[in-house]
């Protein structure tokens, strides 16, 4: 089996703290992949690495072919990485639709000169790169919003507005940190619906951070758990359900045994 | 209330003046521009092309300051670079004019890379500093270098003739002025809706989400600096000309803070502000002197005398005033307007 993304021994220290320690996990193109854990597990700046906003202090990741520590961290969006921030990271000035053509940017490819002049090949492809926009906007449904001020939005239509962002890029994985929380019940079942077609009609490849187990559990192939920057399981929703270290992890052993007894 | 305007085809999304009303009123003030010189008395001409001259200044430092978010308290510092290499291109050397302006753009845009490159590592007010440092040693640079700039005694500069057209008189000038002007408007204005001008404006919003995006941060910033002091350099190259003489003196430190005063008054990070702050920060003084005038001659004395001083009082003034009662500038006041008058009579 090939892998899109190949995490070996992945850690990062800040200071004396290990925040994630010998990491090892496996992403199978065409997956939608979970990663969970407790607070403070060290789930963001496992993907604070694998996007290139950290550098690891030491392991190794391999991305479709790639040995990412060759790759300067601005070029991961070229080589086909794109995320979402956890805590929104919107250009909060711009329009939606700005905010979305920011995304393109590593599909354009005027330079200074010819942007002040504006002519021909920069004006097709900023046309171009338009009409791009005006699908992803229509695919996300934030038709309504396409000219609004980021920072006027609500925090569902801004985390909505970041995933069209990302989108924009094509990457080939996208990295979502922590999409629904903060969201209702109706807005965490159309993230949901998203993924799964990001995935199915997109053809993209998803990691995602989540702490609302259901949408975890429903639409995951495959779910990775992390505790003190460690990875104590992986498998299945099913198989990491049943997992006792898991349910210790999250309940801690007593309730977890007792929870065993009980069951 | 009037509706929107309908697009047809995603050029119009991307189209500079989308509304046929715009069009006409640009093609009406362009015209009112044009004649301008030759209507104005030599008084009012004069304030017209320092406006002008200010302008283009005022759109370079928006590109740093305004779009990109790196505060430059040095932008002196690329006026006088412009306008030195002007004055020994052509002066000294009787170069073509045309090359001394590519001189005054492309000297100072070299000089940004030394001020740009410890940007990349410094921010807010760490970088305002590099930048005011800046100014200061190229000012003693200027005056050691005298086999080169003549040091302490500066050079003198006639208005140039270009393509057989003299822009000798003071109309003429005006004229080439108003032409520089709109070149950098339209300049700014397309890279504003480019890829760079998008790469910038991410930088200032969130750089973390900019490099994420797959931006270049290093090289953004350089682009920045070195694009925003091209156009200053040639703003000061214009300077120099209607001064009729480059010299250390003619470019104070006050322009620096000048120049900032504008784009808040105006409203960071729009071209539209700039202009409107040039507009605003060129007439205050002489409104206020006139206000003063009104009630005696020995204040109007005062205002004789102490210009400067008095000037970066009143500069200082308009910034806390702006900054607290209306901090997106004399854009969002335009912006609040419009829309009041678009959706008139319903509130929203």
């Amino acid at each position: 089996m090939t892998f899109l993304l190949t995490v070996e021994r992945l850690s990062k220290r800040f200071g004396g703290l290990h925040a994630v320690a010998d990491v090892s996990l496996d992403v199978t193109a065409g997956e939608i992949c979970s990663v969970i854990g407790p607070n403070g597990a060290g789930k963001t700046t496992l993907f604070n690495m694998i996007s290139g906003v950290l550098r690891p202090s030491g392991g190794r990741m391999v991305f479709d072919g790639v040995d990412l520590s060759t790759v300067s961290p601005w070029r991961f969006a070229a080589i086909g990485i794109g995320r979402t921030f956890q805590n929104l990271a919107l250009f909060k000035h711009g329009t939606v639709v700005e905010n979305i053509l920011t995304g393109r940017h590593t599909h354009l490819r005027s330079n200074v000169l010819n942007a002040v002049l504006y002519f021909g090949r920069t004006r097709s492809e900023e046309i171009a790169a338009r009409q791009r926009v005006e699908h992803i906007v229509e695919f996300l449904e934030i038709e309504h919003i396409r000219d609004a001020v980021v920072g006027t939005l609500s925090y569902g239509q801004q985390k909505r507005v970041e995933l069209a962002r990302a989108l924009a890029c094509e990457p080939k994985l996208l990295l979502l940190d922590e999409m629904v929380s903060g969201m209702n019940q109706e807005e965490t079942e159309d993230i949901a619906r998203f993924v799964l077609d990001i995935r199915d009609e997109l053809g993209i490849t998803v990691l995602m951070i989540e702490h609302e187990m259901r949408i975890v559990m429903d639409i995951s192939d495959r779910v990775h758990v992390l505790n003190f920057g460690r990875k104590i399981a992986d498998g299945t929703p099913d198989e990491v359900r049943r997992n006792p270290a898991v349910a210790e992890a999250y309940l801690g052993r007593q309730r977890a045994e007792a929870m065993k007894a009980g069951a | 209330m009037r509706t929107g305007d309908y697009k047809q085809t995603y050029g119009e999304l991307v189209a500079l003046i989308d509304s046929p009303p715009v069009w006409l009123w640009s093609a009406v003030l362009l015209l009112a521009l044009i004649v301008a010189p030759y209507a104005l008395n030599a008084y009012a001409l004069s304030f017209l092309t320092i406006i002008l001259i200010t302008v283009t200044g005022a759109l370079g430092l928006n590109i740093l300051t305004g779009y990109t978010g790196l505060i430059s308290l040095g932008h002196v510092g690329f006026l006088v670079t412009g306008a030195y290499a002007y004055a020994v291109l052509v002066s000294k050397y009787h170069m073509h004019p045309l090359v001394g302006f590519l001189g005054a753009g492309v000297v100072p845009a070299f000089a940004s890379l030394i001020v740009g490159a410890p940007s990349l590592r410094l921010k807010g007010l760490y970088l305002a500093i590099t930048t005011l440092a800046f100014s200061f040693i190229i000012n003693t640079v200027i005056l050691e270098a005298r086999w080169l700039t003549n040091g302490a005694r500066g050079i003198s500069v006639q208005r140039p003739e270009i393509l057989g057209i003299s822009f000798d008189g003071d109309a003429a000038f005006t004229h080439l002025c108003l032409g520089i002007a709109i070149l950098t408007l339209f300049a700014t204005l397309n890279i504003r809706r480019s890829r760079v001008g998008r790469a910038f404006v991410a930088i200032r919003d969130n750089d973390t989400a900019a490099r994420v995006m797959g931006i270049n941060l290093h090289a953004y910033k350089l682009f920045a600096f070195v694009t925003s002091a091209f156009i200053t350099g040639i703003s000061g190259a214009l300077y120099g000309i209607y001064l009729s003489f480059v010299s250390v003196e003619g470019f104070p430190f006050l322009l620096s803070i000048e120049a900032l005063a504008i784009l808040i008054v105006g409203g960071l990070g729009s071209a539209l502000g700039a202009v409107l702050g040039a507009i605003l920060i060129v007439l205050l003084p002489e409104a206020t002197r006139l206000v003063f005038s009104l009630f005696s001659g020995q204040l109007d004395a005062t205002f004789t005398t102490g210009a400067q001083e008095l000037k970066s009082m009143l500069y200082g003034l308009v910034i806390i005033l702006f900054l607290r009662f209306q901090p997106r500038g004399l854009v969002g006041a335009w912006h609040d307007v419009r829309r009041t008058w678009v959706h008139w009579p319903l509130r929203y």
